[in-house]
């Protein structure tokens, strides 16, 4: 199909001209890439009705952050992580990291299997960024997951070319040793599909006295800073046993999603009826 | 020149020196007078003896056994090597050859035993003309060589001499025993007789080589000395070809190799590699190599390149996925993403290009243990293979015998048995790592056998000082989500080692109400504990963080600020005095 055909056929005159150009944008990114791998569905409609075809791009790169004091562990990035993780299909996974803080019992009680994790431990940037590159080439992996401080431009799009040509999905975990490299590198630009932001929000006020002083069910406030071909979003979600009410705007990610092959997206719809909190447009 | 009791001796001299009649241990004034220009330099023992190392490194060229030879010597076992030089006398040329070209005065002589070719370098070779007697005129050749010739000290040569004995022809009619009583009391190595034996290959005398014999070697030989990586690459390849259709013959696959790059000045350089799996896949062998070509410094050019291997294991010949052909259509081979212990087959070569470059021990595998302390609860246990059971002390019967039943990392730890007392149905069976992490841990047990008779169970040593927040029967989503359901929660970061805090609290028993940790100050809006853990007294004090050491006790609180972030916090020692410190263990997601 010429490009004189697309301007025709799909683009009627009356569209106006930002939108036609966006539309444009939109089919010639579907042009360039022919190979998709498919999506990994939350299983909460809230979110995948924002993510374009309803669920994470798979053999895609996505960036995960934390939120001010986390931007330095990514604690409940790697929880977020974590939980994604359990819902990709089995098979190993390589982690690379600067340090090794990660912590068995807690993934497992995020889902993950620590078992599948291959861990690489490397001191710098560059060897990490390599590390990455090379699991992107690994065919066997599922996923890899790179903790990593430093990411230019131009290496951030080779990691995103080796995923779309392997298939296998790579989390970057924006992991900064300090406030000033964090505000350096926060608002760069980078060629992931999608960008998170991970943070930590105080559970729930219970009205039952006892519990008042104990720890609640965790909660975090996910945004999707960015997305390739979708809005940003973001939704205040839930992990535990505690229903949650529709009215609140909460969704629940149900620990029974753990460790599991995705299910289909349409489960307990009705639970899950939420909106995102706010919407702002792209 | 060398300094000997204030004197300042002639160590070595060159040719023109010793024709003006100088000789080594000659004193300086005494050299000084014979020739008064005389240039000298101080003698560097240390760097003439690494200089012969290294010469000696790059003779590995010849063959895989070489060494120094004292001072000044290099012997070279070319049994089973000359042939592939077209013979002895040629492949005396080459090295003849080789050492002119690198500036090297040299005498060579090949014998049957290293005695006689000792001798006959020494004192009947001489330079361009090496001594090469065929075996059966070795006898002859030694004949009329002075008796130092024979390896004697100063002392025993003197004794000879003393009686007239001179040549080694002389000692021939002597019978062996007169011989032995007469000049053997400077011990074994200084007795004639002995050193006779030697050279006459009646007593055996072994070439310890230097450093370490591979058991393979694949060498490849240039014409004209190459320097240009893209050669150097392709050279690899070859190699690595020749090396992996030998071991396929074999059935074998590479750990360990070195690949050594001989260059014309005589340096060699190595590329060592280590393989987290038994390997012979060319390609993946050549990518490991040429990965590393970056740090060869091929100078003027390498004329050489031997690729050994030091360690090998079997290799079955159907773990087609190092096959560099892929199956042919129709035949399904299904490759278990992780086997064994997750060095699974397809992320074998993965693991093997990390490992080339970050080293094998970055890359690790999370491992639970049967532990209450946190940090011994979840292990990394790097993938080079071995299982160390070095980092992780080793339970006490009671807890070995859990260890056995509850290694499946997806399994919950069943809930463990109060005062002893088993529960008969909780047995999985044993995966196959795991039996033989706990038989490696069996043997650093002295006594107290009772738990290794298979399938006995023994009574449980193990006192549990920590409350059960809950019990067994729990559904099975709980579990997922807990991990392990007589465990509250735990983070998903762990510091090692916990990081200490500045806590403030009210009550003694009280979580802090306040916290500042990396210069950041939290106020503790909710928190869930103590959770007490206790030492595990069975095991010795083994000091994995000096500062948690000498921690008895620690009790846990979980702990949420104001923006919602969940900290694992402990207070280490008993409320009271002295002061209790904090510690920040982990974060929650």
């Amino acid at each position: 199909m010429s490009f004189s055909q697309v301007m025709r056929h799909d683009f009627p005159e009356e569209v106006p001209r930002p939108g036609r150009l966006a539309a444009l944008r939109e089919r010639i990114r579907h042009i360039e890439q022919p190979a998709s791998h498919g999506v990994l569905p939350f299983g909460v409609a809230a979110i995948d009705r924002v993510l374009p075809d309803g669920g994470l791009a798979l053999g895609a790169v996505h960036e995960i952050l934390g939120i001010d004091g986390d931007e330095e562990d990514g604690a409940a990035a790697c929880g977020f992580i974590a939980g994604l993780l359990a819902r990709l299909r089995m098979g190993p996974v390589l982690w690379c990291v600067k340090r090794p803080d990660l912590y068995g019992p807690g993934l497992l009680a995020h889902g993950l299997d620590p078992a599948r994790l291959v861990i690489v431990t490397a001191p710098r940037d560059e060897d990490i960024l390599w590390a990455i590159e090379e699991g992107l080439r690994a065919p066997g992996l599922v996923a890899v997951i790179g903790e990593i401080g430093r990411l230019p431009l131009v290496a951030g799009r080779r990691l995103q070319l080796a995923a779309e040509r392997s298939g296998i999905t790579a989390f970057l975990l924006r992991r900064w040793r300090n406030s000033e490299e964090a505000a350096r590198e926060r608002e760069r630009p980078s060629a992931a599909v999608t960008r998170w932001r991970i943070a930590a929000l105080p559970a729930r006020e219970v009205d039952d006295l006892r519990l008042r002083q104990l720890i609640g069910q965790p909660r975090w406030r996910v945004e999707l800073l960015r997305c390739r071909g979708g809005v940003p979003a973001q939704w205040v979600v839930e992990s535990g046993d505690v229903e949650v009410a529709d009215a609140t705007g909460h969704v629940r990610l149900s620990p029974e999603l753990a460790d599991r092959p995705a299910a289909p997206v349409d489960r307990k719809e009705g639970r899950l009826a939420a909106e995102p909190l706010q919407r702002r447009t792209g | 020149m060398t300094a000997s009791g204030g004197r300042r001796l002639i160590a070595a001299l060159n040719p023109a020196a010793a024709k003006a009649g100088l000789a080594p241990g000659m004193p300086l004034p005494d050299a000084l007078s014979f020739v008064p220009g005389l240039v000298t330099a101080p003698a560097d023992p240390a760097a003439d003896r690494a200089a012969l190392t290294r010469l000696a490194e790059w003779c590995g060229r010849y063959s895989p056994w070489t060494a120094p030879d004292e001072t000044d010597g290099i012997k070279i076992e070319i049994t089973g090597s000359a042939h592939l030089w077209g013979g002895e006398a040629a492949l005396v040329a080459d090295i003849s050859r080789r050492l002119l070209r690198q500036q090297i005065a040299h005498r060579i002589a090949v014998a049957s035993t290293l005695g006689t070719a000792w001798a006959l370098a020494r004192h009947a070779a001489d330079a361009g003309a090496p001594a090469l007697p065929t075996p059966q005129d070795e006898r002859a050749a030694l004949a009329p060589l002075p008796v130092e010739a024979l390896r004697l000290d100063p002392d025993t040569v003197q004794g000879l001499r003393r009686v007239g004995l001179r040549h080694i022809g002389e000692l021939y009619p002597m019978p062996r025993d007169a011989l032995a009583r007469r000049f053997g009391a400077n011990g074994l190595e200084n007795s004639v007789a002995y050193r006779l034996d030697q050279a006459f290959g009646d007593l055996p005398e072994p070439l310890s080589p230097l450093g370490e014999t591979p058991s393979r070697r694949v060498r490849l030989s240039f014409a004209e000395p190459i320097a240009d990586p893209a050669d150097l690459a392709r050279a690899i390849e070859r190699l690595v070809e020749d090396l992996a259709a030998r071991l396929a013959r074999e059935g074998m696959g590479a750990r360990r190799l070195a690949l050594g790059f001989h260059r014309v000045d005589g340096r060699v350089e190595h590329i060592r590699l280590g393989t987290a799996r038994p390997t012979r896949d060319p390609r993946h062998l050549a990518k490991l190599f040429t990965a590393k070509l970056a740090t060869v410094d091929p100078g003027l050019g390498v004329e050489d390149m031997i690729l050994a291997v030091f360690a090998a294991e079997k290799l079955e010949p159907e773990q087609t996925e190092f096959s560099p052909h892929p199956p042919a259509a129709g035949v399904t081979i299904l490759p278990s993403p992780l086997a064994g212990e997750g060095r699974g087959g397809g992320i074998a070569s993965l693991l093997d290009r990390l490992g080339n470059r970050f080293g094998l021990d970055a890359i690790s595998h999370i491992e639970p243990r049967q532990s209450h302390i946190p940090e011994r609860a979840s292990i990394y246990v790097p993938v080079n293979g071995k299982k160390d059971a070095a980092s992780t002390p080793s339970p006490p019967p009671g807890a070995l015998r859990k260890n056995r039943l509850c290694r499946g990392p997806q399994k919950a730890a069943p809930p463990p048995p109060c005062g002893g007392g088993g529960d008969p149905g909780l047995d999985p069976g044993e995966p196959e790592g795991a039996g033989a992490a706990a038989r490696s841990a069996l043997r650093r047990i002295p006594s107290d056998s009772s738990c290794v008779s298979s399938g006995s169970r023994a009574p449980s040593t193990m006192l549990r000082m920590v409350p059960l927040p809950r019990s067994a029967g729990e559904e099975p989503s709980r579990r997922v989500k807990d991990g392990s359901p007589d465990k509250p929660p735990r983070p998903v970061r762990l510091f090692r080692p916990p990081e200490p805090i500045e806590a403030q609290w009210v009550l003694p028993d009280d979580p802090p109400f306040r916290f500042t940790w990396r210069r950041r100050q939290h106020r503790v809006r909710h928190a869930d504990g103590p959770e007490r853990i206790a030492e595990e007294w069975w095991i010795e004090d083994s000091a994995a963080d000096p500062r948690a050491s000498g921690d008895r006790v620690r009790d846990y609180y979980r702990v949420e600020d104001e923006e919602g972030r969940r900290f694992w916090l402990y207070r280490a020692g008993l409320p009271g005095d002295p002061p209790p410190r904090w510690f920040v263990h982990g974060l929650f997601a």
